[in-house]
């Protein structure tokens, strides 16, 4: 897929503050956002909408909500093609080490990347260009 | 010429007057203590009758014979120093009397130089054998505390909390109480077994470490071991090398000390304070970003927009601020527990003023309260400002998750030692499955309901941490969507 082609992104966070700024910042650079706040929704809208990209936040509903839904993303065919990344403000120093790096944590979490709150909308969007290319 | 005092007893037994007077005076001349028999009857029974140093026994006398005389003597005394005197001697006799004991052999007749002398040599003998029997009986008295000693260590390393084992070089056991079984979750070995193979990695790692050592390593190595899962059992082994009395390597002593409740202390503190943390950075990182989004001027927002993204920054620094304090208060109550100002609470009296001190809040929402409260409840013993800050916390939540205009209704009565206490709004409510998490630090209910409620999640689990402090009960009832009610049961004594 050519990044060109991306022009609808999935967000999905509970964090109503967060979701409007990231939707805010990317529609900024040109894209479409849909969002969702809590995974429920936002799985609902990815088979709605079919976007070329989803954001998702970690801890919604439960701790692991986020990569639950990532899971369950990546297991539809739409979602093999697109990629779909993990948004979380806990990280190794509020004392949690999520990463994707041994090879049985991207077979079962299938997410493409795992990002730190704040993040830099330039940084989501060379992220996703990255994985495009 | 002064005599010496000797304080040497000497018992003569002898039938001639003659020679057994003028023995006993030129012995008390030289300061002996003498005393005599004149048969060998009296011999034997003066001779029992205490412990002498020196008995000087004639071998021929009319009643009883010398070497029986010899014989009672040595069978009661055996450290008394015996001498044989007669006129008749002969060799056979001399062994005879040496065999049973005798130390010398005096022929009569004897000069008093002779007779001193050999008192003398039988004196210096009879010290000797004092001696050596004095240190015989202390070796006795030590090897009888040695083992006890020794069983007393067997005892208490048997008994102590923390397992033992000793390996020796070849791998094979040679000691280890029970605890260390347990500790390692192996049923039955027993001393001499090959235990190395049965023991977890780290521990054979560490072994092997100190056996292949080229020298002597006074050390002691610990390694931490999951001997079951989930941290349901941790230990600690302390391995130290032991060594023979040469100075080489005898073995390795090991020490299992259960480190399971430490193990699970460090977790629950540790995934505090990551909740702490993650539940920090959150509301900072909203705050951030709309700061970062009012100064991107290629965003163009309008003066509106901005207002409301500082507005509602404001608002997360709010929450952020309600937060640190819900900390603060939670670290107070655990300093509390042993500082407490205990005194006489009057329930609804802490329930009127906590009304009071909320009616602002009750105002902006237009929320009635409903009081039914059991007049002339006996007062509880407990510290003011605990009791209050439940009520403050279970009232706020009542008007913060309140429809416009509901109601609070609050009731108190007495049942046996219990005061309870009743909290009802008309509000959103829990979802049954959202109850359970309730209490749990930084659990929120998360729908479409409660997301524009700011809290911190901790406003509860510090209500059931005062509650159960008290050793009362809290429980939660409740309808979605029409209302909840908590019941506070708190004892009076």
């Amino acid at each position: 897929m050519d990044p060109k082609e991306i022009k609808k992104i999935l967000l999905v966070d509970d964090d109503a503050d967060l979701l409007e700024q990231n939707k805010l910042l990317l529609e900024s650079k040109g894209f479409q956002v849909i969002t969702a706040e809590n995974s429920k929704d936002g799985m609902k809208l990815f088979y709605k909408e079919l976007p070329d990209a989803a954001i998702l936040d970690l801890m919604m509903e439960q701790m692991d909500s986020g990569f639950i839904l990532s899971y369950k993303i990546k297991k539809t065919e739409h979602g093999k093609k697109i990629p779909v990344f993990i948004l979380t403000s806990a990280t190794y120093e509020t004392g949690y080490k999520f990463s994707v790096t041994t090879d049985e944590e991207k077979e079962w979490l299938k997410c493409d990347g795992i990002l730190n709150k704040p993040v830099a909308v330039d940084e989501l969007i060379a992220k996703i260009e990255k994985f495009q290319s | 010429m002064s005599v010496e005092i000797k304080e040497n007893n000497i018992l003569i037994v002898d039938d001639e007057k003659g020679i057994r007077v003028a023995t006993q005076l030129l012995l008390e001349d030289e300061g002996y203590n003498v005393i005599s028999a004149d048969c060998g009857e009296k011999g034997i029974e003066i001779g029992a009758s205490k412990e002498f140093d020196i008995a000087i026994i004639d071998l021929k006398m009319p009643d009883v014979e010398g070497i029986e005389v010899l014989s009672n003597i040595k069978s009661n005394f055996p450290n008394t120093i015996c001498f044989i005197t007669t006129a008749f001697a002969s060799y056979d006799t001399a062994i005879e009397a040496t065999r049973k004991g005798a130390f010398g052999y005096i022929p009569k007749p004897f000069t008093p130089e002779e007779l001193i002398y050999n008192i003398e040599q039988g004196l210096k003998q009879r010290n000797l054998l004092l001696e050596a029997e004095r240190l015989r009986k202390e070796k006795e008295e030590k090897l009888l505390e040695i083992a006890n000693e020794k069983s007393r260590l067997s005892t208490i390393i048997k008994t102590i909390n923390d397992g033992v084992l000793v390996i020796n070089l070849n791998g094979q056991l040679s000691y280890f109480n029970y605890a260390a079984l347990r500790y390692l979750n192996i049923s039955d070995f027993k001393i001499g077994d090959k235990i190395l193979d049965k023991m977890p990695e780290q521990i054979i790692n560490l072994y092997q470490k100190i056996t292949s050592a080229e020298k002597f390593l006074i050390k002691t190595f610990t390694t931490q071991i999951d001997i079951l899962p989930n941290n349901e059992l941790c230990i600690e082994a302390a391995l130290t090398p032991i060594a023979n009395p040469d100075g080489s390597l005898a073995g390795v002593v090991i020490i299992l000390s259960n480190i399971t409740q430490f193990k699970k202390i460090e977790l629950i503190k540790s995934q505090f304070v990551s909740m702490v943390a993650h539940e920090l950075k959150t509301p900072l990182s909203a705050v951030q970003g709309f700061l970062n989004i009012i100064l991107d001027d290629s965003l163009k927002l309008n003066e509106e927009k901005k207002k409301e993204y500082l507005q509602r920054s404001l608002i997360r620094l709010k929450s952020l601020c309600d937060l640190v304090n819900d900390l603060l208060d939670i670290s107070r109550m655990e300093i509390k527990s042993k500082q407490r100002e205990i005194v006489d609470v009057i329930i609804n009296d802490v329930i009127d003023s906590t009304v009071n001190f909320l009616e602002i809040e009750l105002k902006k929402k237009k929320i009635s309260v409903d009081k039914n409260i059991q007049e002339s409840l006996p007062p509880i013993k407990a510290d003011y400002n605990e009791i209050s800050r439940i009520f403050i916390n279970l009232l706020s939540n009542a008007i913060k998750y309140n429809k416009d205009e509901g109601a609070i209704y609050i009731t108190s009565h007495q049942e046996n030692n219990f005061i309870i206490i009743k909290i009802r709004d008309t509000g959103i409510g829990i979802k049954p499955e959202e109850k359970e998490k309730l209490f749990n630090e930084f659990y929120r209910a998360k729908n479409e309901k409660t997301r524009n409620i700011s809290g911190t999640g901790l406003g509860l689990s510090i209500v059931k941490k005062i509650v159960e402090s008290y050793f009362g009960k809290i429980e939660v009832d409740s309808v979605y969507g029409y209302g909840t009610t908590i019941t506070i049961k708190l004892p009076i004594n």
